[in-house]
């Protein structure tokens, strides 16, 4: 059943160039998420359930949700009700709706047949996962926590306003 | 996981400690001295358990990280350069009209990338260090976020890192896909167990892409585009900063996959090496020469540099490994000197890096220009500096591989190379009345400014003649080194 996985990464690689090729944030937004849910169908067929759920839970879900209201939040006011009316035209939602049908069709074949694996891949359960991270890769799960302190220490410098004159 | 493999380990686990140290410092009591205090404890503790580290190498601290002595030395490398910034950095932050103590904080994370990059052995480790490494960089760059260079060159420097590390990370995937395993050592094993590996286009795709995120670090040529503009707009202290650390650890690191993994020898990697070599000598030196800006100069030669450093590699052998240790280390002194002159005369309104500003400099202050022009020398590789005797070393290590084009184009840029290091030092010592009219910036150097400075011109003179102790560190420290 390779097939399931070529449909998956189709559905990828078109919503990722749409979503570049857009000019509107929001509608870049709608396709980035498409994109998003179908690399983690990608990771499900290849035997990755888990990093699959992480992909849709944290991408997909937190990442998308805290752009989509950062989009929002800078356009407020009447012209953005204006605007509201205009991103509502159908051809802005078909698009990322046909995709997003391709790939709820295929999770529900996915769900109702047995044997979906592609490659003869085997699944790794988030068991494993663990085991891995917290064994040999335990330094690389300290790194990345070091690398988000990084992060956050520098967005905070650069994102906070100026003091009066000390 | 064993307790002595986290003593292997005590060097990064300090830096990373110090780092979280200086953060909550910061969180209750924000005072700008405290923190740089903390932070050069944190450093001189780093550098002292280096000898500890060393009593245990070589150790796998886990299949990412192997601590040995040729990671040792280039640690040793790191933390006493970011030692010296810190230094350098205090006087210039003070007289910044942002919050200073946070720049440590992302200093020693920064710091601790560049330490992963240099013991690592996974491509793992590999990209986290290298993201920890760019990160904090991205806010360094801009950090002082009231002018407007410093956030073009922090917004430059985010857009191509996060795009050169996405070609890393596809290179490392399609490599990961060709032969299964993400250790460097396998990799090599595989390499050179299989001549099937030299042909598969898959292997040569990956290693081209991994190179492309080499190459932009190393701001070699092509991928040079971004070196300029952020030398001249990044605070002076972090130009130094991204000119030693992060290029020294990234070399550090490349000569460590592409030896260990034997793919430096495979044909189309060196003929890519070699172009990349040859160009960046000659459009780093070329370009310099149209230059007016002492910063942009610096970047340039920075370009050319990395260019030399590359013939060495490309040589191959102890001997090669030897040359482009010590001449790091003169590069790191060398450039950390150079810049920190542009520092200590920088001011809150600008960095003095106009080729205006140093115009006569040497009859105002003698003793900076005399320092600067000392730096311009061992840049341009003239006898008695640490330069020459890198610049020697390479050339022995080219010659001893025979690889005479590499060598002849070498020996030409660096004449030309000459031109632009002249260029600088008559102005240094350009007689007063030419002077430029409007007085540039030229505040007091604090005694420990003035120090390091000192310190380390008498470190190239030092290394320019009697190069001898160092060499026998070197040796010592790479006979760790598994070459192919």
């Amino acid at each position: 059943m390779n097939i399931l996985f070529y449909v998956a990464s189709a559905v990828a690689i078109i919503a990722t160039f749409l979503m570049l090729t857009r000019m509107n944030a929001v509608h870049a937004l709608l396709y980035l998420i498409v994109s998003l849910l179908a690399v983690a169908l990608v990771f499900y067929t290849l035997g990755a359930p888990f990093v699959a759920a992480l992909e849709i839970i944290i991408y997909a879900g937190a990442i998308m949700v805290l752009f989509v209201f950062v989009v929002m939040m800078l356009n407020l006011g009447r012209a953005a009700e204006a605007q509201e009316r205009e991103w509502q035209r159908p051809s802005l939602w078909v698009g990322p709706s046909v995709l997003a049908v391709v790939l709820i069709a295929e999770v529900i074949y996915v769900l109702t047949h047995a044997d979906t694996r592609m490659f003869g891949a085997e699944v790794v359960g988030p068991h494993q996962v663990a085991q891995s991270l917290f064994g040999p890769y335990l330094i690389g799960v300290e790194l990345a926590s070091m690398l988000l302190l990084g992060g956050l220490v520098g967005a905070f410098h650069l994102g906070r306003r100026l003091e009066e004159k000390r | 996981m064993h307790p002595v493999d986290l003593i292997a380990l005590l060097p990064l686990l300090i830096l990373a400690a110090t780092s979280i140290v200086v953060m909550l410092t910061i969180a209750l009591h924000r005072s700008h001295r405290l923190a740089s205090l903390l932070t050069l404890i944190g450093l001189i503790c780093a550098f002292a358990s280096l000898w500890v580290a060393r009593t245990l190498t070589p150790t796998e601290a886990s299949p990412l990280l192997e601590v040995d002595s040729y990671a040792v030395f280039f640690l040793g490398l790191v933390i006493a350069a970011t030692f010296v910034v810190v230094i350098l950095a205090y006087d210039y932050l003070e007289k910044q009209p942002v919050n200073r103590e946070e720049f440590y904080v992302l200093l020693l994370v920064a710091s601790l990338g560049a330490g992963v990059l240099i013991v690592s052995a996974h491509f793992v480790s590999f990209f986290l260090g290298l993201e920890l490494l760019s990160v904090a960089l991205y806010a360094l760059n801009a950090y002082v976020f009231t002018r407007a260079l410093p956030v073009e060159a922090g917004i430059k420097y985010l857009v191509l890192a996060a795009g050169s590390a996405a070609f890393l990370l596809l290179g490392m995937a399609l490599v990961y896909a060709r032969v299964g395993t993400m250790e460097f050592s396998q990799i090599g094993g595989l390499v050179s167990g299989g001549g099937h590996l030299l042909k598969d286009p898959l292997m040569l795709a990956g290693l081209a892409l991994i190179v492309t995120g080499v190459g932009f670090k190393l701001a070699v040529v092509p991928f040079h585009m971004w070196t300029p503009d952020v030398y001249e707009g990044a605070p002076a202290p972090v130009t130094a900063y991204v000119a030693t650390v992060s290029k020294g650890a990234m070399f550090a690191l490349l000569v460590r996959f592409f030896y260990v993994t034997g793919a430096s020898s495979l044909g189309p990697v060196f003929l890519v090496f070699s172009v990349i070599a040859i160009a960046s000598m000659l459009v780093g030196n070329l370009l310099a020469l149209l230059q007016s800006n002492v910063k942009r100069i610096l970047a340039y030669s920075s370009i050319a540099h990395l260019g030399y450093l590359l013939v060495a590699f490309l040589a191959a052998g102890r001997w090669a490994v030897e040359a482009v240790a010590f001449y790091l280390v003169a590069y790191f002194i060398t450039t950390l000197g150079a810049f920190g002159v542009v520092t200590v005369l920088s001011n809150g309104e600008r960095d003095a890096d106009s080729l205006a500003d140093y115009q006569g400099l040497f009859w105002r202050r003698p003793a900076l220009a005399g320092i600067f022009a000392l730096m311009l020398f061992s840049l341009a590789g003239i006898p008695l500096t640490a330069g020459f005797v890198g610049k020697f070393l390479l050339v022995r290590a080219g010659a001893s591989s025979a690889l005479w084009n590499l060598v002849v184009i070498l020996v030409v840029t660096s004449v030309i190379g000459l031109f632009y290091y002249l260029r600088v030092i008559v102005a240094l010592f350009a007689s007063p009345e030419t002077a430029a009219p409007s007085p540039a910036p030229s505040p007091a150097v604090s005694a420990s400014g003035a120090s390091t400075l000192v310190v380390l011109s008498a470190l190239l003179v030092w290394l320019g003649v009697d190069p001898a102790f160092m060499l026998q560190v070197i040796e010592r420290a790479i006979s760790s080194l598994k070459l192919l």
